[in-house]
C-alpha cells in the first residue's frame, strides 16, 4: 500500500470520495472567480462564410469556448498554433482541478488491480472528457484523441482495463505531440497493447516455433505502412518473430525460479512485478530476420524490437500513411494528393515530428479552404457543443451507473475506449449517421438545462455577451455566428425565424429560448465542422 | 463550397432501412436449470438424483412434463411453446457452454456475452456489438439495436448505435416544451434543405420518428387475440419489440432479459419460483409469436443463460451452478422439432465426492450463436464475430 500512500501525497488536490460533492462545487465556483466563463462581451463572425479563425479551433481545438476566438483573433492564427504546439507553456490549472483527482490514473499498471473494474473505467473516461472540454491543451487534447484511435485498445478486452490508464498516460499523453517512433516503440511494450493484440502469447519455443502474429500484422497494417504499404506476409511472419519473448505479468504472485541458461548452466531469476512488460529470452526467436527487405542479424534478443520498430516507421509508406490519416481528420475525407505529400515530407524530413506536420498542416491553404466540410464524431459533436454554451460539468458516474453525458456518449456509438476492433472509431460519415436522433436530444436536453444537476449551462451570462437585445431575426444570427462561425443563410434564418414564431405563441419565453438554441445545436450546420 | 459535390457522389440513392429480420437474444439471467425445462424422462438417473425436484414423467395428470419425444419432455408450464415445436418452428440443443470453469455469473455470462473463451484470444466489445459494427454502413437505423431494460447488455458493446430502453414511448424527441411539432417542423426544414447524405439521413430519422410516435398515442392492440401476461416487465419489452418488429424501423438486433434463474434453494419443481419464471418465459414468448403471426419471416428468437445446473439436487432443495444447458431457439429459419446434441446425463460421475459437474458441455456456444446469427441475418463474416474460433456446423438452422 506505499504506492497508494505516495500517490495522495504527490496528488496536491486529491480528495476523498465522501467529499467529492462539495469539491465539485467548489471546483465549479473557484473556476468563475478565476475567470473560466464567459467574458462579459463576444466579438461574433458576420461573414456568410466559416470565419477562418472559427474553423481553426473546430478542428484544432474541440471548438470555440466562449472568448477562444478573440484571443485566436488577436495573437494571430500563426501565433496561437505555436502556443499550442507547445501545450507545457499553456498554464492548465483550471482544467487540472476538474480532471487531475482520478486517484487510478496515477497508478502503475499493477497497482490499478487495487481499484474496481467500474472505478477505473469511470475514472479514466471521465478524466477524457473533462480535458476534452476544459484543457486549454486543445491541439493536444486533440491529437490525444487521434492517437487513442490510431493505437485502440479495447478496455473490455482481457485485462486492459487495467492497463489502459497507464497506457493513455506513458504511451499516448506522453508522446502525443512528440516523435512518432517514440510514440510506437512505446506502445509495442506497453502492457495494455501487449494484451490487446496478443503479443504476450507470442512465444517461439523449440516445440512450437510458430509465432503469434496479431500484433506484428497491425503495427504494419494499422499503425505504421497501413494496409497497402507494401508489405507481405511473409514481412508479417519475421516481424512477428522479432517480437517474440515480449510479454507482461498478469499474475499476482508470480514466482521466480531457476532455469537452465545458455551451455547448461543454472541461473536464478526474479519475478517480474504484476503488470509490467518484459523480454523473455526463452520464447524469443533469436535467429536471423528479414524484414522489409533488411536484414536484423541473429543474436540480437530484446534489441529486436527497437529494429523493426525503426525499420517499419522509416519505411516511405508510414510517412504517406501517417499524413493521410491526419489529413483525413484535420482536412476532408478525400484530402488533397498536395497537402498529404507535403505533410509526408516534412515525416520524412524530420524522422517522425508531430509537431513540425501539424504546423505545416494547420498553416495550409488546403487545411483554410476545407471549412464546415467534416461530420463531427459524437465525442467532437459533444463537447464541441458543452464548449460553445461554457458548460459547468463534471461528467458525473457512479459505479452502478453513468451520468447524462456518458450515456448520451455511448447512445450515440462513441463510448470512449469501446471500440471493439483494433482500427480505433473511424474517420468516416456513414458509421455515425444513424444517431442522429440522439444527437437532437442531446442538443434540446442542453439547450434547456434537462441534463440534471451534473451539467449546467450560464445562459444568462452567455445572453449577454452574445447580446440579445435586438429583434427577432438579430438575435437568431447572433447565436448562430457564435455556434457556427457565420451568420445563417437566408433560409436557415427563415427557417428559425418561424420555428420561433410558433414557440413564442404557445410557450413560455425560456422554453421558446430553450428550443431555438437547442435547434440551433441539432442542426446539420452544427453537425459539421 | 466545393466539397458538397464530392459529398454527394458518395450518397446512395435510396438509403431504405436494409434489414427487415431481427434477431432476439433472450438471456434466462442466473443460471437457468434447463433440465428441468426440457426434460430428460426416459432417463432413470435424472429422477434419481432429484427426488424432490423432478418434473413428472409425461402423464395425465396437470403437473406432468409434456412428451416431445422419446426422450424429452417439457416442464408443464411450457405448454404455450409446445405447439411451435410440433410445428417445427422450435428447435432446442443440448449440452451448449462456455469454457470458464469458474462457475461465477459475472465470468461466465461475460465470456459468453463477449464471444471470448478461456483458451482463445479475447475480442473487444460484444459479440452483437462486432456483428453490427461489421455490418455499419449508411443505410444501418437510428434503431438497428434495442436492449429492453435500462442497462447496455454486455453483449452489444461497441454497437454503433444502442438504444437501451423500457418502452417504445422512450423514443421520442423530447421537446422542452413537451410538444415536439414546432422542433420536429423546423428540423425537416434544415435538414430537407441540406443536400449531403447528411440531410437524406437527417429527413430518414424524422419519418422514422414519426412512424413510431403516431404508435405513441394510440394503445396497442396485438393482432389474433394474442394476450401478454401483464404485470409482467418480460411480456412488456416482448410487446414492444413486436410493435418495432412490425412497423419495419431496421431493427436488427433487440436483447431482453428475463432474471431469476438461480435457483440454489427451493426450486420447487411445478410450483413455485422456478415455475412461475418458466410460465413468464412460455406465455410471453407464444403471445408474441400469436400477435406476430403474420410477421414471421421477420424474426428468428435465441434463449441462452449462462450455465446449467447440476444434476443432483441440493440440501436445501434447490440445484447449484453446472456447466452445459440446453439452448433454444424459435422461428420460420429454425429446423425445429428436434432437440439436438448428446444425451446430457450419459456422463454422469456417481463416484466424484463433489458430486457430478452437471450437463457435460459437447458444444462450444459460439458454434450455436454463429450459426443462429448467420441463418437468422444471412452472410456473416465469423472471423469478425469470434475471432479465433473455430466453428462447426451444428444443425440448428436451415
Amino acid at each position: 500500500m506505499a504506492s497508494r500512500r505516495h500517490v495522495l501525497q504527490a496528488v496536491a488536490l486529491s480528495s476523498g470520495a465522501a467529499a467529492l460533492t462539495s469539491c465539485e462545487r467548489t471546483i465549479s465556483t473557484l473556476t468563475d472567480v478565476l475567470g473560466g466563463s464567459v467574458p462579459n462581451k463576444l466579438e461574433l463572425p458576420t461573414g456568410s462564410e466559416i470565419d477562418p479563425e472559427f474553423h481553426l479551433l473546430s478542428r484544432a481545438a474541440f471548438g470555440a469556448w466562449p472568448g477562444d476566438l478573440e484571443r485566436v483573433k488577436q495573437v494571430g492564427r500563426n501565433a496561437w498554433i505555436e502556443e499550442q504546439l507547445h501545450p507545457e507553456r499553456i498554464d492548465d490549472s483550471l482544467c487540472d482541478l476538474r480532471a487531475r483527482r482520478f486517484e487510478s490514473l496515477f497508478y502503475s499498471e499493477g497497482d490499478a488491480y487495487e481499484f474496481k473494474k467500474p472505478v477505473l473505467r469511470n475514472e479514466l473516461t471521465r478524466h477524457s472528457m473533462l480535458r476534452a472540454i476544459y484543457s486549454k491543451r486543445q491541439l493536444f487534447e486533440v491529437m490525444v484523441e487521434f492517437w487513442t484511435d490510431h493505437l485502440n485498445i479495447d478496455l473490455e478486452k482481457g485485462d486492459c482495463l487495467y492497463f489502459k490508464p497507464s497506457d493513455d498516460r506513458d504511451v499516448i499523453r506522453k508522446h502525443a505531440l512528440g516523435n512518432f517512433y517514440d510514440l510506437i516503440r512505446a506502445s509495442s511494450t506497453s502492457p495494455a497493447m501487449l494484451v490487446y493484440l496478443d503479443g504476450r502469447s507470442n512465444r517461439v519455443t523449440k516445440d512450437k516455433p510458430v509465432p503469434n502474429e496479431n500484433y506484428a500484422r497491425e503495427l504494419l497494417e494499422l499503425h505504421t505502412l497501413g494496409v497497402h504499404g507494401g508489405y507481405t506476409q511473409a514481412d508479417v511472419r519475421e516481424a512477428a518473430r522479432c517480437l517474440s519473448g515480449w510479454t507482461v505479468n498478469l499474475l499476482k504472485d508470480k514466482q521466480g525460479g531457476a532455469r537452465r541458461g545458455p551451455r547448461g548452466v543454472v541461473e536464478r531469476f526474479q519475478a517480474p512485478a504484476r503488470g509490467k512488460s518484459f523480454f523473455n529470452a526463452d520464447f524469443h526467436d533469436d535467429g536471423e530476420k528479414r524484414v522489409l527487405g533488411q536484414t536484423i542479424p541473429a543474436g540480437g534478443g530484446e534489441s529486436d524490437l527497437d529494429h523493426l520498430v525503426r525499420i517499419a516507421v522509416r519505411h516511405p509508406s508510414t510517412a504517406k500513411f501517417i499524413a493521410h490519416k491526419l489529413c483525413v481528420r484535420f482536412v476532408g475525407y478525400n484530402p488533397p494528393a498536395s497537402i498529404v505529400d507535403r505533410v509526408a515530407g516534412e515525416f520524412t524530413r524530420t524522422d517522425g515530428d508531430i509537431k513540425s506536420m501539424l504546423r505545416l498542416l494547420l498553416n495550409s491553404e488546403e487545411f483554410m479552404a476545407a471549412r464546415g466540410t467534416l461530420l463531427k464524431r459524437p465525442f467532437r459533436y459533444m463537447v464541441s457543443s458543452l464548449r460553445a454554451l461554457a458548460a459547468d460539468t463534471h461528467v458525473e458516474a457512479s459505479r452502478n451507473r453513468q451520468g447524462p453525458l456518458l450515456e448520451y456518449l455511448a447512445r450515440l456509438g462513441h463510448g470512449l475506449f469501446q471500440y471493439p476492433t483494433p482500427d480505433g472509431y473511424p474517420d468516416e460519415e456513414a458509421p455515425w449517421m444513424g444517431t442522429l436522433l440522439w444527437r437532437w436530444n442531446f442538443s434540446l436536453a442542453l439547450a434547456s438545462g434537462k441534463l440534471g444537476n451534473d451539467v449546467r449551462v450560464p445562459l444568462t451570462e452567455l445572453e449577454k455577451a452574445i447580446d440579445t437585445s435586438g429583434n427577432r431575426e438579430e438575435v437568431i444570427s447572433r447565436w448562430w455566428s457564435h455556434l457556427m462561425g457565420r451568420v445563417p443563410s437566408p433560409d436557415e434564418l427563415k427557417t428559425l425565424a418561424s420555428a420561433a414564431d410558433a414557440q413564442t405563441q404557445k410557450k413560455t419565453p425560456s422554453i421558446a429560448k430553450a428550443e431555438l438554441l437547442g435547434l440551433m445545436l441539432a442542426s446539420p450546420a452544427f453537425m459539421r465542422c | 463550397m466545393p466539397a458538397l459535390t464530392q459529398l454527394l457522389v458518395n450518397a446512395p440513392a435510396a438509403a431504405e432501412a436494409r434489414s427487415t429480420h431481427t434477431l432476439i437474444c433472450v438471456f434466462l439471467r442466473g443460471g437457468a436449470d434447463t433440465m428441468n425445462l426440457v426434460v430428460p424422462y426416459a432417463d432413470d438417473h435424472y429422477y434419481n438424483a432429484r427426488p424432490t425436484l423432478a418434473v413428472k414423467r409425461p402423464g395425465n395428470s396437470t403437473d406432468s412434463s409434456l412428451k416431445l419425444d422419446d426422450r424429452y419432455a417439457l416442464h408443464p408450464t411450457l405448454k404455450p411453446l409446445e405447439a411451435a415445436f410440433k410445428e417445427g418452428r422450435l428447435g432446442m440443443v443440448q449440452g451448449v457452454g462456455t469454457d470458464s470453469t469458474s462457475g461465477s455469473h459475472f465470468e461466465c455470462q461475460d465470456q459468453m456475452e463477449h464471444g471470448d473463451s478461456e483458451k482463445g484470444r479475447p475480442a473487444g466489445g460484444g459479440w452483437l456489438g462486432r456483428f453490427l459494427r461489421s455490418r455499419a454502413d449508411q443505410s444501418a437505423s437510428a434503431l438497428s439495436a434495442v436492449a429492453i431494460g435500462t442497462k447496455l447488455p454486455e453483449s452489444l458493446r461497441g454497437a454503433p448505435s444502442v438504444s437501451v430502453l423500457e418502452h417504445i414511448d422512450d423514443i421520442s424527441i423530447k421537446a422542452p416544451s413537451g410538444d415536439p411539432k414546432a422542433v420536429v417542423g423546423a428540423l425537416r426544414a434544415m435538414y430537407g434543405a441540406d443536400v449531403t447524405l447528411l440531410g437524406q439521413r437527417g429527413q430518414q430519422t424524422l419519418d422514422l420518428f414519426q412512424r413510431i410516435t403516431a404508435m405513441h398515442s394510440s394503445r396497442y392492440a396485438p393482432e389474433n387475440g394474442a394476450e401478454y401476461p401483464t404485470n409482467n416487465s418480460f411480456a412488456d419489452g416482448l410487446r414492444e419489440l413486436a410493435r418495432l418488429i412490425k412497423t419495419r424501423v431496421g431493427l436488427e438486433v433487440a436483447c431482453i432479459d428475463l432474471p431469476g434463474w438461480d435457483t440454489h434453494f427451493f426450486q420447487n419443481s411445478t410450483a413455485g419460483g422456478f415455475a412461475s419464471n418458466a410460465q413468464k418465459l412460455a406465455e410471453g414468448l407464444a403471445a408474441f409469436e400469436t400477435d406476430l403471426q403474420k410477421h414471421r419471416s421477420h424474426y428468428t428468437i435465441m434463449v441462452t443463460t449462462e450455465f446449467g445446473r447440476r444434476i443432483y439436487e441440493n440440501a436445501s432443495l434447490g440445484t447449484d451452478h453446472g456447466r452445459g444447458f440446453c439452448f433454444v431457439a424459435l422461428g420460420d429459419k429454425v429446423r425445429g422439432g428436434r432437440i439436438l446434441g448428446n444425451w446430457p446425463i450419459g456422463a454422469m460421475d456417481e463416484t466424484n465426492p463433489l458430486g457430478p459437474g452437471g450437463v457435460g458441455i459437447t458444444l462450444d456456444y459460439r458454434d450455436v450463436f454463429a450459426e443462429v446469427l448467420a441463418g437468422a441475418m444471412g452472410a456473416i463474416d465469423p472471423s469478425k464475430i469470434f475471432p479465433g474460433a473455430s466453428l462447426s456446423r451444428v444443425g440448428l438452422m436451415a
